[in-house]
């Protein structure tokens, strides 16, 4: 059995346990081990040994590599695993085993990806993270949910069947179906590879399975799902694409366009999606710069994303379960009946706003640091306007309008306490690694798990050819200009609101680009569907008509009383056999 | 002189907690919330608020033309760069709102799928 456990991935025995508790009836005895089982498999993944394959399958021809750790696959990994640790104490309250079940089996899904240390181990756990992770949507129960669903897994499926595609051309080019990171468009499979990858990580017109389904999802799905689809595809960008230049423009625009969506929506746990768009462009972008800072950037940014981000998406949850609604609309003055989870929502605010003390401000200078510092200047402004943008949506509209501002007069029960330690876990976690170092706590412990330092180095580091540095977050500078961004913009909601120019939120649809295949291509769909139910009769009536015709003709020629048989055989025959034998002679005469 | 305790109509002995105002009783408010957000309810909060925020812009700005920032980009050390950036920006997000909303807000049951609301809620209707 001891040897076996070092070469187990994490990830594979936490799909076995999710699997398994969906036939556990027991509900406490279930929790238990879905909250183990994260501590566990981190014991498994502190202790594997880095950079060489533990665990190996000859199947089909192919070598499969179903465990491998180095600096990159580790920091994304351990993130999951405190994602789905919190998660499970998050999903405490309630006894859903088809829930609790896939949420562990969606997080193994991607931890088991994370870990892959080839392209065809990364699509089986890549398709299984879609499959089990659709459950949590479908669960909401309503119809909106249950299409959002559909939509969602054929566009998740979609994005493994390019991947599937793009692998096969890899493997056609020499065999090698290691990650190793790609160089070049030009490189076959790259093209379908970067589009699979591209669909999960949310790029500007791919985007909007995420806020179409995220927001429809059960209280505890929302949560579940905002840490680990997107993430994994940040790292599977950072594994495959470092340092490739359109991702810094793909990036760029990501951070900027969801800004102008969550202004104007109302469905505050949307706002979190177009929230968490924003924050891949960031991630993006850095890939895309490719330098050990700008790794270090993307990675320690996803790692305090996945946390804040996930923190926000359980005060949101809260408020849906206990008051049935996240409408800003519907909300206001909450802080009266939840202030613990007006407490926790306020931290998360504050990290994902970058302020200075939580954990957004010491990853996200990373990321611009090594923007400003490549010469990116428009890129770099847009990525502070971004900056000032998170400000708005998540520092301000989300705790602003749902804690504050009008009171909606919703006197309810403070959150349960597991959604309470939950959040506080994640608060705590959100604190302590964006505090300067302090009696070695602080930003240190996150820096410490980056990919890119002189104690660790993931072959991803050394693409761009730079050094690597030590990276110092809390300078006078860096800690001025982060605090003018953010006052400064805080001064304008406060003069914006004042002045009666900030919009009112209000009740809606808001339409984006997935309006074009749910309206249009729906249309189309239903259109073409409508068209064939008529014309295909009328075509079957014509055809059989058509055949009839032309079956009375030859009979009444051919037939043993046609019009050839009347008049001696022979003659008649020798000349249609003549004619015949001229024809294809001519034929061959022109073809041959 | 001690009082009977309180039972209820099955003649159950009731917990002082649970009387009204208590954080357990749907209809009440937390306890907690006097103590942290008190301060909101108060009148002159938002006066304050946008006062202490604007010497605290003020500050910052000054900051500028007194330490001499170093910065990636050249133009960004010009003296209240980062102030006016933040500014201009979150104005410009919000405004832009107001033609955005009029554009893209559609009805509630614009596709059809108006409730969202997850069965795992707890609120009653």
């Amino acid at each position: 059995m001891m040897p076996l456990l070092p070469a187990l991935n994490p990830g594979l025995l936490m799909v076995v346990m999710g699997l398994i508790a969906v036939v556990l009836p027991w509900q406490r005895l279930r929790q238990f081990l879905l909250v183990l089982t994260p501590v566990f498999c981190s014991v498994l993944l502190l202790g594997a040994e880095r950079g060489v394959d533990l665990a190996t399958v000859q199947t089909l021809g192919l070598n499969l590599v179903l465990f491998k750790v180095d600096s990159l696959s580790f920091i994304f990994a351990l993130a999951f695993l405190i994602a789905s640790f919190l998660n499970a104490i998050y999903a405490m309250h309630t006894d859903d085993r088809l829930q609790d079940g896939m949420a562990m089996a969606y997080a193994g899904a991607a931890i088991a990806a994370t870990l892959a240390g080839d392209l065809m181990t990364l699509f089986i756990f890549w398709e299984i993270t879609a499959v089990s992770s659709v459950f949590l949507i479908l669960r909401a129960g309503t119809k909106a949910a249950y299409q959002a669903a559909m939509r969602y897994l054929v566009i998740q499926v979609f994005s493994g069947v390019l991947l599937l595609n793009g692998l096969a051309y890899v493997h056609g080019d020499g065999g090698d179906l290691s990650l190793t990171a790609f160089t070049s468009f030009a490189e076959p499979g790259s093209v379908l590879i970067f589009l699979a990858f591209a669909i999960k990580a949310a790029f500007p017109f791919l985007h909007n399975w995420l806020q179409d389904a995220y927001p429809k999802a059960t209280v505890v799905g929302a949560v579940v799902l905002s840490a680990f689809t997107t993430k994994l595809a940040i790292y599977a960008f950072a594994r495959m694409f470092p340092g490739f230049e359109i991702l810094i423009w793909i990036g760029a625009v990501m951070t900027v366009f969801p800004v102008f969506f969550a202004v104007i929506e109302n469905d505050l746990r949307k706002v979190l999606s177009y929230s968490l768009n924003n924050q891949l462009g960031f991630m993006i972008c850095a890939i895309g710069i490719g330098t050990p800072l700008a790794i270090n950037g993307a990675a320690g940014h996803a790692f305090a994303h996945i946390i804040y981000k996930g923190l926000l998406f359980m005060s949101m949850g809260a408020v849906l379960y206990r008051v049935g609604t996240v409408k800003a609309t519907e909300l206001g003055g909450l802080y009266k009946s939840m202030p613990w989870t007006t407490i926790f929502c306020i931290i998360g605010a504050m990290s994902i706003s970058a302020f200075p003390l939580f954990s957004g401000f010491v990853a996200k200078s990373m990321t611009m640091s090594a923007v400003g510092s490549g010469g990116y200047t428009l890129v770099w402004l847009m990525l502070l306007f971004a900056s000032a943008g998170v400000l708005e949506h998540s520092g301000i509209k989300i705790p602003y309008f749902t804690f504050f501002g009008h009171d909606a007069g919703h006197r309810v029960k403070e959150a349960p306490f597991n959604m309470l330690l939950a959040m506080g876990l994640a608060a705590f976690i959100c604190i302590a690694i964006g505090l300067p170092m302090i009696g070695g706590l602080g930003y240190g412990w996150l820096y410490g798990l980056l990919p890119c330092t002189a104690a660790a180095v993931a072959d991803v580091c050394l693409s761009s050819g730079e050094a690597i540095k030590t990276y110092q977050p809390y300078t006078l500078d860096h800690v001025i200009t982060q605090m003018q961004l953010l006052v400064l913009a805080i001064l304008a909601f406060m003069l914006l609101k004042r002045a009666g120019l900030y919009p009112p939120e209000r009740p809606g649809t808001i339409l984006d680009t997935d309006w074009f295949y749910r309206k249009p291509g729906y249309g189309l769909a239903k259109w073409s569907g409508d068209v064939w139910l008529k014309l295909g009769p009328a075509m079957t009536r014509i055809s059989a008509a058509l055949f009839q015709r032309t079956f009375d003709r030859l009979e009444a020629a051919f037939s043993p009383r046609g019009a050839l048989a009347r008049e001696g055989l022979a003659t008649t025959m020798s000349v249609w056999a003549a004619a015949l034998l001229g024809f294809v002679m001519l034929v061959v005469l022109f073809v041959g | 002189m001690s009082t009977a305790p309180e039972r209820d109509e099955n003649g159950r002995f009731v917990k002082a907690d649970r009387k009204a105002g208590s954080p357990v009783t749907p209809g009440g408010e937390h306890p907690l919330s006097k103590v942290l957000f008190g301060w909101v309810e108060n009148k002159r909060t938002p006066n304050l608020l946008l006062l202490a925020v604007s010497v605290l812009s003020v500050f910052l700005i000054l900051l500028d033309f007194v330490l001499h920032r170093h910065d990636y980009i050249s133009f960004a050390e010009t003296g209240g760069f980062y102030a006016f950036w933040g500014f201009g920006a979150f104005a410009l997000a919000v405004l832009a709102g107001w033609p955005l909303g009029h554009l893209l807000r559609r009805g509630e049951d614009y596709y059809g799928e108006a409730d969202t609301r997850p069965f795992d809620t707890e609120a009653e209707e």
